[in-house]
């Protein structure tokens, strides 16, 4: 038997060597001192990867309770995207009527009027197209400097370079929607039948960005409204963040949100002031802290034992915000700033001092 | 019949926990990502949910990984915020320190030996870690020899060589 290879010693090491090749190594081993001085290299070397790596583990912390799993189906990561359908579809219309409204313009093949470029973009795009276009990169600019929702970072622009001026759309607010829907609706009748679809479509983001009442509200048409009462109405990927009222979510001092926690010490972000304690109106022992980003930005940290179940009629419906355990709480973050900053928020969460 | 995940989750919470950990040097995320692999598992209920769980966080990791890139830009609006790391006590530094040069020599290997070596500090078997990375079981052997091999070096090279390859 000629020298035994390193990863054969290493597998040896491992205790990984099948039985057979085992036996013929240490026969091996026995008569050729090459080998054992490099088995007992190896040897050394196996144990000084292992104490690197060992030396960057985690911080011991017990094991979550596996019941509070099946309660926290988390976001898919494709949830982000499904809110954003609607700016596609929005951007597809106002495309088509631009395009059909031009006149002349019968057919895609036959028109030698100026293309309108319809772009849907998503952030990763946004950047590099829009270095294409001076005013929609001011915008751009301006918007990622400040702390707006996500939904607002998608934008959906509508570029007809030979419209007199009007170059560039931004859906940013429900005025701009309507203004838009406008434009639709001054396209020919036959314009307007052929986007039926998308234009209903426009009318219920519309709606939604206005709260309209309903006539009949559901809950979830209440909740809307009630969220669109707050102005400006503040999504969180997607999703309308619940302003709290004292009605619904009285204000409790802290020592009977700790109680509420069972004697655990609300957790919150360390060296933002605390705004108020509140409770939730089930009885699942959901809390929330409110915590003053700036005078205008109030983060909500929602929590709760990770042993408790979540109670429907609770009026708790966060269960689509970021998660994560601290502790024995669960703990879910709202606030009107970006996805990533909230992502980043959370992680800081600490029991508060 | 799918494994009884209540085990699998007393048995692989912690390693899995371990291996995103070093993937996504976050102890909270890495948490939160193993606790996401596990829900998944629920609703998915794999056959052989030990492997399914490390090649979902594996998946996730990676995923994580290009979104904290992406992101990076956007963490300046976070800059106001009051700095932890900076208030961290002496040990917690070292602490730092250290996992900055095991992470620096770690990203010195290639991704495949990165992988079978930290699968294999999960307690994956040779097995298991073919199956998972697609090399042969045979091969496996060789591989965690070289990156073994691989750390160390780089590790003590960035020791040698001082603040700016343990910054890497």
């Amino acid at each position: 038997m000629s020298h035994v290879d390193e990863g054969t010693l290493h597998a040896y090491l491992d205790g990984e060597l099948p039985s057979s090749e085992r036996v013929a190594l240490e026969a091996h081993l026995a008569q050729c001192a090459t080998c054992r001085a490099g088995l007992e290299e190896e040897r050394a070397l196996r144990a000084r990867a292992s104490t690197l790596l060992g030396s960057v583990r985690p911080p011991e912390r017990a094991i979550p309770p596996f019941e509070a799993l099946r309660r926290a189906p988390r976001r898919s990561p494709w949830h982000v995207r499904t809110p954003f359908a609607w700016a596609a579809s929005i951007a597809l219309a106002l495309g088509l009527g631009y395009y059909l409204r031009t006149p002349g313009a019968a057919g895609p093949a036959t028109t030698n009027a100026p293309q309108p470029v319809i772009v849907a973009e998503d952030r990763a795009a946004s950047g590099e197209r829009q270095k294409a276009s001076a005013p929609a990169a001011t915008v751009s600019e301006g918007r990622r400097r400040a702390p707006v929702p996500r939904p607002t970072e998608q934008v959906a622009h509508v570029n007809q370079p030979g419209d007199s001026g009007a170059a560039n759309v931004s859906l940013r607010d429900e005025a701009q929607a309507a203004q838009a829907k406008a434009r639709i609706a001054n396209a020919p009748e036959s314009v307007a039948a052929r986007l039926g679809r998308e234009t209903l479509r426009l009318d219920a983001v519309t709606v939604t960005a206005q709260g309209e009442p309903a006539a009949a509200p559901t809950p979830a048409r209440a909740e809307r409204e009630r969220a669109a009462a707050r102005a400006p109405s503040v999504f969180i990927d997607g999703s309308v963040v619940q302003p709290l009222t004292a009605k619904t979510w009285p204000v409790i001092d802290r020592r009977v949100a700790t109680l509420l926690l069972g004697d655990e010490a609300p957790v919150g972000l360390p060296g933002l002031s605390v705004r108020d304690f509140r409770r939730a109106p089930g009885n699942d022992g959901t809390i929330v802290v409110e915590q003053a980003l700036d005078s205008s930005t109030v983060i909500q940290i929602f929590q709760r034992p990770a042993s408790n179940a979540a109670r429907p009629d609770s009026g708790y419906a966060f269960s689509r915000l970021f998660a994560r355990f601290v502790g024995r709480l669960r703990v879910e973050i709202a606030g009107p700033v970006s996805v990533d900053s909230l992502n980043r928020l959370l992680e800081q969460v600490k029991p508060l001092p | 019949m799918p494994d009884d995940i209540a085990e699998v989750y007393r048995n692989t919470y912690p390693a899995l926990v371990r291996f995103l950990y070093r993937k996504v040097w976050d102890a909270e995320r890495a948490a939160d990502l193993a606790q996401e692999a596990f829900s998944r598992a629920l609703v998915h209920r794999p056959q052989n949910t030990r492997g399914w769980l490390f090649v979902v966080a594996a998946n996730m990791a990676r995923d994580e990984a290009r979104r904290a890139a992406r992101e990076k830009r956007h963490l300046t609006l976070l800059k106001g915020e009051p700095d932890v790391v900076s208030s961290a006590p002496e040990d917690e530094i070292d602490a730092d320190t250290q996992r900055t040069r095991v992470r620096a020599a770690l990203e010195q290997l290639s991704p495949r030996d990165r992988e079978s070596l930290l699968l294999w500090d999960a307690g994956m078997s040779y097995d298991e870690i073919a199956a998972q990375t697609g090399l042969a079981r045979g091969a496996i052997g060789t591989t965690l020899a070289r990156a073994r091999r691989r750390l160390v070096e780089a590790y003590d090279a960035g020791l040698e060589g001082g603040e700016h390859v343990a910054r890497g």
